[in-house]
């Protein structure tokens, strides 16, 4: 026991210096300099303000707010022995009594149309399982702004994101924002990207060989209501299309980004605001209104389970579906 | 409202998506297979999943509330009201979830809310939270009072708490219990004017010279005032009421001493040897003294010297007495001893306790009046002890004396009201007003002698008595020991134990034998109130407002007045009020009302004019 202690007490010791050494840099980058360098390479680093009543009252009148959100839930064991079930939320700020959910499974065991890909590679399937949460998110997306008409409509997660996993659907959505001018906006709780790491790797001078995360480098570096507005070429290498900002939205330290439709570059301040506005100042940055919508949209596992004991024959459940760990706990 | 959740026989809890729940509320559960089931909520909360911890244990904060209200949605909308029913009577089975829940009729809940027709109990106050259930109530129970809250007066809405004073006849005694300023006195005077308006003979021990009747309560409509003046009687110890000290026992006489300060073994030994049947004061305590003057000489030659050398016949038999006193009683009785009798009979002489006697008191009783008998904590333990002691005894000799079928003076059944009631019987030590409240305490139901004892400290007050009291009105306590000692003495639950640091004043619970149960409810308003709850800041302001109105008055046809002039104005005042001033104090004075803008001072190059306004 104790020598096991021991042994991962030094494993611990030793991340903890590759880690420090790996990020002294960041750690040691002076802030100011890393802001002049984002003004210059990335974009305007900016103030802004909460909307005001009247914005707010404005937006009321103009359809409110559309949050969509989705939901997936496991159940089985190793595969093909599984099922995933999705679920998509939109919900209007005004009309309360009318969510729309949209729901879809997944599992290896059923071919749709004959889509799934011969040989069983693990990404492949995986995409299969992000289109279908996806397009999910995006039909309750579609009859929300066709039955619920909203000002704009605020997803969780990067729009890109529905580009690359469902195309075709995404289209169709991206088209009918744009005609209806309906504001079209992602929120991203955990940024992936690198857009900074990325300059200042291919800035020669600075002789950085590592390319770090967005969010190791901005983490504390804005101040509670910032953001900056990315150019619109540092941005086009990721993907065309869109428009995006990070923005310090409460008071933690960390930051969120925001994406918006190259064609509604236009209202990307005035989005950064109404998040700004719609986010627990001491909360993590997250929207309430997300924060919301998720929580309804989420289905326990426990519940799950009781839907597929009540509707599977049990011979069906017990044989395709009840791994062996699960029958443990049975 | 629906039964939701996980149930048992005791308790279920209820839920509503638009009615928030009140403590001590009452409502019935109609349980499709038990029948109506009634209860109580004992516990209320509400819950919002989005608020205060939304989803991820963090504060939505208000302006993102309010924003999101301007945007359409009501996050307090989503807010569920839960209430926990405790059942009076344990279900048989656990209730149904799901089944609906209503709020009962009067008809229902009147046998456990009301045992007493209104006009023979104490119309107390109301059982807080039953207005619902008070619309279709009888009309004898409607307007019988009204309730003061927030500074305002409010005709009452509620069921009204009658107090079933025949039920002390069973359950005799009662207990007022409650810090400092949780409505204990206020609650005490309630129960005293209830008392007077039932003409039932009362004895008030009153420390703080505050339970007078004469005074109409500001906040009362004139034409709700009631006359309490011929129903009740202010006597202060010493100057309209006392002891008689020819009827002094032995043992009255050491417990007065004693109250006034403790005696030892010896001292009681000097009253048991001195104090002769049918004594004056005068006659003891001019024994004890010439024995003392005797023993201060220090030898029978010495005593003897004084005989011989007397210089008058009076003077010789003066000593020749003191002579026969130390012989008989010096060996018996130290001197010590004898000087602290005679010190403490002084003090008790100076209080006036010898001058009066306990008539006026006895006579009021037969009268059915409520008689206040007031004076400092001290002298009202030496009082008491010797009062109650008589009265009590005067009132068993009338009883035993029926039972015996043979004759004796009638006195009437009485109460003992008294607050600060830890003074009078202390926990952990003896004292003389003690063991005559113990005595009422375990024998008094027999006789029809009742006690109502009130204490800021029940962890302080005997536990033989405490444990005899079967009502408890127990008001905000803040004392966690005097918290436990109320959970020991009381039914109350630990749900209402949490709630007492937090009871508004004039908030009760009431813990009745005879109810069985513990009864949320808050003191009517007085129609009385006490001769100084004048503000002391208000006092003061007053007083010096009339001294103003006062030099007011005396200078007011002197205007003006000159500054040259003062001492003529002084020599008038002086001849016309009697009241003189320095020249210096009338300038000061005057300079003060000037200051007030009461008069206005013009000046001159040589002085300056005092002048009306
Ligand atoms: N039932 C009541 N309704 C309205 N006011 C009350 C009530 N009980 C007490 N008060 C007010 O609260 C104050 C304190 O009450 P009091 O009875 O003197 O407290 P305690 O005797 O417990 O120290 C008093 O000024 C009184 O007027
Ligand atoms: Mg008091």
């Amino acid at each position: 026991m104790y020598t096991i202690a021991n042994e991962l007490k030094d494993k611990i010791v030793y991340l903890n210096k590759v880690l420090s050494e790996k990020y002294s840099q960041v750690l040691s980058l002076d802030e100011m300099f890393l802001r002049e360098f984002i003004e210059e390479n990335v974009g305007p680093i900016r103030k802004v303000n909460k909307l005001t009543e009247e914005e707010l009252a404005y937006y009321y009148q103009k359809g409110g707010i559309l949050g969509v959100d989705g939901s997936r839930n496991r159940v089985g064991g190793a595969y093909p022995h599984f099922v995933e079930i999705y679920q998509g939320l939109a919900k209007s700020t005004i009309y309360k009594d009318k969510p729309i959910y949209k729901a879809d499974f997944y599992s290896p065991l059923y071919d749709e149309k004959g889509e799934f890909p011969i040989e069983d590679s693990i990404e492949e399937e995986e995409s299969i399982r992000n289109r279908k949460l996806s397009t999910i998110e995006i039909e309750a997306a579609l009859e929300g702004i066709r039955q619920l008409k909203p000002y704009a409509v605020i997803m969780d997660g990067s729009l890109i994101r529905y580009d690359i996993e469902s195309f075709t659907r995404w289209m169709e959505l991206r088209r009918e924002c744009e005609e209806k001018d309906i504001i079209l906006v992602g929120v991203i709780k955990d940024i992936k990207t690198s857009i900074i790491g990325e300059l200042l790797k291919e800035d020669k001078e600075l002789n950085i060989e590592e390319c770090f995360h967005d969010r190791e480098l901005l983490y504390g570096m804005l101040e509670y209501g910032e953001m900056i507005s990315i150019h619109g070429e540092v941005t086009k290498k990721a993907k065309e299309g869109f428009s995006s900002l990070f923005m310090r939205s409460s008071k933690a330290p960390t930051v969120i980004g925001m994406d918006l439709l190259d064609s509604q570059k236009k209202y990307l301040e005035e989005m950064a605001r109404l998040v700004l506005t719609l986010t627990p100042e001491d909360g993590r940055g997250v929207p309430l209104w997300i924060d919301i919508v998720d929580s309804e949209v989420k289905i326990s596992d426990k519940m799950i389970r009781g839907l597929l004991e009540s509707y599977l024959d049990r011979q069906i459940l017990e044989m395709l579906f009840i791994s062996e760990r699960d029958k443990r706990t049975l | 409202m629906k039964v939701v959740g996980i149930t048992t026989q005791q308790e279920v809890y209820v839920g509503s998506k638009d009615r928030n729940f009140r403590i001590n509320e009452f409502l019935i559960i109609s349980d499709p297979y038990q029948g109506d089931l009634m209860g109580e909520i004992v516990e209320a909360k509400t819950y919002n999943k989005y608020i205060p911890l939304s989803i991820h244990g963090e504060l939505a904060d208000s302006s993102v509330i309010e924003s999101l209200k301007a945007l359409g949605y009501n996050i307090e909308e989503d807010t569920i009201y839960i209430g926990k029913i405790r059942l009076l009577n344990e279900a048989l089975y656990p209730v149904e979830t799901g089944c609906d829940v209503r709020i009962p009729t009067f008809d229902e809940v009147k046998d456990i809310m009301i045992n007493s027709p209104a006009d023979e109990g104490l119309i107390l106050g109301v059982i807080k939270n039953t207005d619902q259930m008070a619309k279709d109530m009888d009309e004898e129970y409607k307007n019988l009072l009204y309730t003061f809250e927030e500074g305002e007066l409010k005709k009452q809405r509620d069921i009204p708490y009658i107090f079933n004073i025949r039920s002390m006849h069973q359950y005799p005694h009662i207990g007022v219990f409650g810090g400092s300023g949780s409505g204990k006195s206020f609650g005490l005077r309630v129960v005293l004017e209830e008392l007077m308006k039932l003409n039932i003979p009362t004895i008030v021990l009153d420390p703080h010279f505050e339970m007078d009747f004469s005074q109409r309560g500001d906040y009362m409509p004139k034409e709700e005032e009631i006359d309490y003046r011929d129903k009740f009687k202010c006597l202060q110890v010493g100057f309209h009421v006392g002891v008689r000290f020819e009827d002094l026992s032995p043992q009255d006489l050491k417990n007065l001493l004693d109250a006034s300060s403790p005696l030892t073994d010896a001292m009681n030994n000097v009253v048991d040897i001195l104090f002769k049947r049918n004594d004056s004061y005068n006659s003891f305590y001019n024994r004890l003294k010439m024995l003392a003057e005797a023993q201060e000489e220090g030898s029978l030659d010495r005593i003897q010297l004084r005989i011989d050398s007397a210089d008058s016949n009076l003077e010789r038999e003066g000593w020749l007495k003191r002579k026969e006193l130390f012989l008989t009683y010096d060996k018996t009785c130290p001197y010590n001893s004898v000087r602290g009798i005679i010190w403490r009979l002084n003090r008790l002489y100076n209080e006036g306790i010898f001058s009066k006697d306990i008539r006026e008191i006895e006579d009021g009783l037969n009268m059915g009046k409520l008689i206040v008998i007031q004076g400092n904590t001290r002298i009202l333990q030496v009082f008491s002890t010797y009062l109650l002691n008589n009265l009590y005894h005067r009132r068993r000799d009338y009883k035993d004396a029926l039972y015996k079928k043979t004759t004796a003076e009638y006195f009437p059944p009485f109460i003992v009201v008294t607050d600060e009631a830890h003074n009078f019987a202390p926990k952990g030590y003896d004292s003389p007003s003690k063991s005559i409240l113990k005595e009422i305490s375990q024998e008094g139901r027999k006789y029809g002698t009742f006690l109502i004892l009130a204490t800021q400290r029940p962890t302080l007050l005997d536990e033989t008595i405490t444990a005899q009291l079967n009502t408890k009105f127990i008001f905000r306590t803040v004392r966690a020991s005097d918290i436990q000692t109320i959970q020991e003495e009381t039914d109350i639950t630990v749900e209402e134990a949490r709630r007492l640091p937090y009871l508004r004043t004039g908030d009760v619970f009431i813990s009745e034998a005879l109810m069985g149960r513990t009864i949320f409810a808050r003191i009517r308003a007085a129609h009385t109130t006490s001769p100084h709850t004048e503000n002391p800041f208000d006092e003061l302001k007053n007083i010096s407002k009339a001294e103003d109105e006062k030099f007011m008055q005396i200078i007011k046809n002197k205007l003006p007045i000159n500054g040259d002039d003062f001492i003529n104005v002084i020599k008038e005042i002086e001849r016309d009020t009697g009241i003189t001033y320095t020249v210096n104090i009338f300038e000061d004075k005057l300079e003060d009302l000037v200051t007030k803008g009461l008069i206005k001072k013009e000046k001159t190059p040589f002085f300056n004019i005092y002048k009306e306004i």
